[in-house]
C-alpha cells in the first residue's frame, strides 16, 4: 500500500515537473532567436492593414490614411497609437505574432522602437524601395532616413520624415512685449535672461531631468565649440576627455550657474513639465526641435496650450532661432537630426505586399511625402518636398513665415545624427554625465571620464 | 474528560492520544480527505509552479544572457558575468544602501506616528470617524494620481516653498527634487504620508484587543498616559509591529512606484532603488540579462531578510 502510494505520488510528481519542463523548453525555445517565420504578400492594392506606432498624433495620421487612400481606396488602414514609454514592451511580443501590427514604427539608434532591436522582426525593404525610387534610391531620399534604419545592408524602415535639433524657440509675444531680440551670444542671453527674470517674467526653460534634451543641448554646444566633433566623439573617433568636451561641458554647467536655466531644472521633465511651462506662457524660450513647428499653426497652437493646462488659451507666436554663440566661435546654425520614425513591414504579416505598399507611398510619393510635409511634424524625408506654407494657417504668419522656411530648409539640409550613433549605454552614461555637471556632483572632467569609459567599453 | 495517555512511535517518539473513540476513523477520513481534495489544489499548485516558480527560475536562465529582450533575437550566454558586472556597479550598490536607510526611517517614524495617532483615537476624540478617515485616505490613493500634485508641491515654485517663504523660512527653500540630498527625503515623506493610515488602522485594532481590565489595572497601580503606552499597550502590540516590520521590508524592496513617478530615480541616482534600476536597464538600456541578475540579488534579499526578520520575532517571542 505504502509503495503504491509513492509510486502514485511520483507519479504525480513527474506529471507536474514534465508540464514544468514542457513549459521551460517552450519558452526557452521562444528566446533562442529561432527568427521570425516569413509570412505572406497578399494583394498589393488591397486589404485591412494595422499600422502601430508612437507618433504621428491621431489627427495628423488620419490625414496621412486619408490622403493614402485617395490613391488606393482599397487598402483600409488602421492607425494604433502607442505610447512611446511602453512602445518596445507591447511591440516585442506583437510582431511575433501573426495577429500583430502589419506596419509598424521603428526608430535609429537608442530611442524606443530601435531598429537594432527589432530589426529581426522586418522584412528587408530595399527592394522595394529601388522599385519605387530606382537604383539611385539614395540619392532621393535624406541620409538620415536611409542610415539610421538600416542594419547592414538591411533597410528595415523606410522613413517618413526626420526631427531635428539644435536650435531653440521663443515666445516671439513675449520678446515684443518687452521689446527684445532673440540673444545670439552668451553675454546676449543673460542679458535677455536678466531683463525678463526683473520683470517676474520666466526666461528659459528646460526639463533637464529628461536628459536626451540634454544632449541636444549639449551637442549644440559642443557643435558650437568645433562642429562635428560630438559624432566624431560617438562614434568613438576622438575621445570624449579631449579638451574642447571640457570646454563644453563648462559651457553646459554655466546654464545653470549664470541664471540662464531655471531654477530645479534637474528636477523637471521636458515633458511634461517644460513644455507645458513654455506653452502657457511662463517662459520666454525653451530648448526644442523641428517638430515644434507643428505648433506654429493656429489651430495645432491651441490644443497644446489646452493640453498644457491653459483655460481658452489665445494662441501663441513661436519662432525657431539658432542656438546662442556660447563659445565665440561663430559656429552657430548647426542642427543636427534622425528619422522620426520609420516604417517597418512585419515580418510576420500576411499583408506584406499592401503593407509594403502604404510604407512606400507614405515615405517615396511625392503625395505621400507633401501630406506629412504639410503636417509640420516631420522634415519629409524624400528631397525637394517643401510644406505648402500658403496653405497652412499659422498663428501669425507676418513673424512667423520666413523664419520657418529658413528654419525648415536648413534641417533638411542637415546631416549630423542625433541619436542614431549613440548606443543605449552611452545615451545612459550621458544621464550621469550633464546633471551630475549641472547639479554640481561631478566636475566636467570626471563626467567626461566616465563617457570614455562606456565608449571604450563599446568597442 | 479522558486523561491523555502515552504509546510508543515507530520513530521513538511518544503519541499522545486523546483517548477519544474513533480517533482512528477519525484519521483515516482526513486522509481520505487530503487524497480528495488533490484534485482541488492541482489548479493552483499548477499555476504556481508553471508560472511563479517557473518565472523565478526562467529569470535566473536570463541572468546568465546579454540578451536585448526581443523574442527573436538571439541572445549570448555570459555565464556569471552579469553577476559579476553586479558587485561592481556602484548604482546597484547604492540602491541597496537607499533601501536600507530607507525601509528604516520610514518604518520607524511610520510606526510611531501610527502608533501615537491609534493611543490618540482610544482616547474617545471628539470626532474621531472623521479623523480615522482623513489618516487612512492617502493609503487608497493611486500614486500614479498623486505624482503629479507631488511634483508640483516641491516644484521650486511650488506650494511646500511658498509655506516655507510665508512663515519666515526662506533660507530653507530650495529646489526639493533637484538636488540628490533633498529628493530622497521627499520619497520618504510621501511614502510615510501613504502608508501611515495603514499602520494606524493596524494599531488601533490591535489596541481594540487589549482587555480594559488590564489597563485599568496598571492606572490603579498608579501608571500615567505615557507608562502605561510604552509599558502595557506598546509591548502588547508587538505582533502587529512585527507584521507591520516584515510588510515594511517587502514594501522596502519592492519600492517603485514613488521614486519612478516623482523623481525618476534622479537626480544622480539619488532616489535610485533596485525596482527603479531594474527597469531603467531592462526597459531604457535593453539589458535583460543585467536586468534579471539584480532581480535575482533582490529576491535573495527578500528571502535573507523574511528569514531574518522571522528568526528574530520567534526568538522575542520566546523571551
Amino acid at each position: 500500500m505504502r509503495t503504491s502510494m509513492r509510486t502514485l505520488r511520483g507519479r504525480r510528481l513527474g506529471a507536474v515537473a514534465a508540464v514544468t519542463g514542457l513549459a521551460l523548453l517552450a519558452l526557452t525555445a521562444c528566446s533562442g532567436g529561432s527568427g521570425a517565420t516569413t509570412g505572406t504578400p497578399g494583394s498589393a492594392t488591397s486589404g485591412d492593414i494595422t499600422w502601430w506606432g508612437w507618433t504621428p498624433d491621431a489627427t495628423n495620421a488620419s490625414k496621412l490614411i486619408a490622403a493614402f487612400n485617395k490613391e488606393y481606396p482599397d487598402i483600409k488602414v488602421e492607425f494604433v497609437s502607442k505610447p512611446i514609454d511602453s512602445y518596445d514592451s507591447v511591440l516585442s511580443p506583437a510582431i511575433t505574432s501573426s495577429q500583430g501590427p502589419d506596419v509598424f514604427n521603428v526608430a535609429p539608434g537608442s530611442a524606443n522602437g530601435g531598429v537594432q532591436t527589432f530589426e529581426a522582426g522586418a522584412i528587408d525593404l530595399t527592394s522595394a524601395v529601388e522599385g519605387a525610387l530606382g537604383s539611385d534610391w539614395k540619392s532621393k531620399l535624406a541620409p538620415a532616413g536611409v542610415d539610421g534604419l538600416s542594419v547592414g545592408d538591411k533597410l528595415v524602415g523606410l522613413s517618413a520624415g526626420a526631427v531635428y535639433s539644435g536650435g531653440l524657440w521663443i515666445n516671439q509675444d513675449i520678446f515684443d512685449k518687452y521689446n527684445l531680440k532673440a540673444p545670439t551670444t552668451m553675454a546676449e542671453w543673460k542679458s535677455v535672461c536678466a531683463t525678463l527674470t526683473a520683470d517676474g517674467q520666466g526666461c528659459f526653460v528646460q526639463g533637464a531631468g529628461q536628459w536626451a534634451f540634454d544632449m541636444d543641448t549639449f551637442e549644440a554646444i559642443a557643435d558650437n565649440v568645433e562642429p562635428g566633433l560630438y559624432v566624431k566623439a560617438s562614434k568613438g573617433e576622438v575621445p570624449w576627455t579631449d579638451p574642447k568636451f571640457v570646454t563644453a561641458m563648462d559651457l553646459w554647467k554655466s546654464l545653470f550657474t549664470d541664471g540662464i536655466m531655471q531654477e530645479g531644472a534637474v528636477g523637471l521633465q521636458q515633458y511634461p513639465d517644460a513644455n507645458n511651462a513654455f506653452m502657457s506662457g511662463k517662459y520666454a524660450m525653451v530648448m526644442m526641435g523641428t517638430w515644434y513647428t507643428q505648433y506654429a499653426v493656429k489651430d495645432s497652437m491651441v490644443a497644446a496650450m489646452e493640453a498644457a493646462g491653459v483655460g481658452s488659451p489665445t494662441p501663441i507666436t513661436i519662432t525657431p532661432i539658432p542656438f546662442p554663440d556660447l563659445a565665440g566661435t561663430g559656429n552657430t546654425g548647426s542642427m543636427f537630426g534622425d528619422a522620426d520614425y520609420g516604417l517597418a513591414v512585419s515580418a510576420k504579416s500576411t499583408k506584406q505586399a499592401a503593407a509594403t505598399t502604404f510604407a512606400l507611398w507614405l515615405t517615396t510619393s511625392t503625395a505621400g511625402q507633401q501630406a506629412v510635409a504639410n503636417t509640420l511634424n516631420d522634415i519629409p524625408a524624400l528631397k525637394g518636398v517643401t510644406p505648402q506654407w500658403d496653405q497652412i494657417d499659422l498663428v501669425n504668419s507676418d513673424k512667423q513665415k520666413a523664419a520657418l522656411q529658413t528654419y525648415t530648409e536648413g534641417a533638411g539640409a542637415a546631416t549630423e545624427p542625433r541619436f542614431a550613433t549613440v548606443s543605449a549605454d552611452l545615451n545612459t552614461a550621458f544621464r550621469d554625465a550633464l546633471i551630475g555637471v549641472a547639479s554640481g556632483d561631478k566636475t566636467s572632467m570626471q563626467a567626461l571620464e566616465g563617457l570614455e569609459a562606456v565608449q571604450k567599453a563599446q568597442k | 474528560m479522558s486523561a491523555a495517555t502515552t504509546a510508543p512511535h515507530p520513530t521513538g517518539r511518544p503519541v499522545i492520544s486523546t483517548g477519544r473513540p474513533g480517533g482512528a476513523r477519525r484519521g483515516r477520513r482526513r486522509s481520505h480527505l487530503q487524497g480528495a481534495g488533490l484534485p482541488w489544489i492541482l489548479p493552483a499548485v499548477v499555476l504556481i509552479v508553471g508560472l511563479i516558480y517557473f518565472s523565478i527560475g526562467f529569470t535566473g536562465y536570463v541572468a546568465t544572457l546579454d540578451w536585448n529582450g526581443f523574442i527573436l533575437s538571439s541572445p549570448t550566454h555570459v555565464g556569471t558575468a552579469n553577476f559579476t558586472k553586479m558587485v561592481g556597479d556602484t548604482v546597484f550598490w547604492n540602491a541597496i544602501w537607499h533601501t536600507a536607510y530607507f525601509y528604516v526611517i520610514t518604518f520607524t517614524v511610520q510606526t510611531a506616528i501610527g502608533f501615537v495617532f491609534a493611543a490618540i483615537m482610544h482616547s474617545r476624540v471628539r470626532l474621531g470617524a472623521i479623523y480615522k478617515v482623513i489618516i487612512f485616505v492617502p493609503t487608497v490613493l493611486a500614486p500614479a494620481t498623486m505624482a503629479p500634485v507631488f511634483r508640483q508641491i516641491f516644484d521650486v515654485d511650488g506650494q511646500f516653498n511658498w509655506l516655507l517663504s510665508h512663515v519666515g523660512l526662506d533660507a530653507l527653500t530650495r529646489p526639493w527634487l533637484a538636488e540628490s540630498s533633498t529628493a530622497m527625503g521627499v520619497v520618504m515623506a510621501i511614502t510615510i504620508w501613504q502608508w501611515t493610515g495603514l499602520t494606524f488602522i493596524l494599531f488601533y485594532a490591535a489596541m481594540s484587543q487589549i482587555e480594559p481590565e488590564i489597563l485599568e489595572a496598571a492606572r490603579i497601580d498608579g501608571a500615567g498616559s505615557v507608562r502605561t503606552l510604552w509599558s502595557i499597550v506598546w509591548p502588547m502590540c508587538r505582533g502587529t509591529t512585527s507584521a507591520l516590520a516584515m510588510l515594511g521590508l517587502i514594501g522596502a524592496l519592492k519600492t517603485f512606484d514613488i521614486p519612478y513617478l516623482v523623481t525618476k530615480g534622479g537626480p544622480n541616482h539619488g532616489t535610485e532603488f533596485l525596482g527603479t534600476y531594474i527597469y531603467q536597464t531592462m526597459v531604457q538600456q535593453k539589458h535583460f540579462g543585467y536586468a534579471a541578475a539584480i532581480s535575482v540579488a533582490l529576491l535573495m534579499l527578500a528571502i535573507a531578510g523574511g528569514v531574518l526578520m522571522s528568526v528574530r520575532n520567534r526568538r522575542a517571542e520566546g523571551r
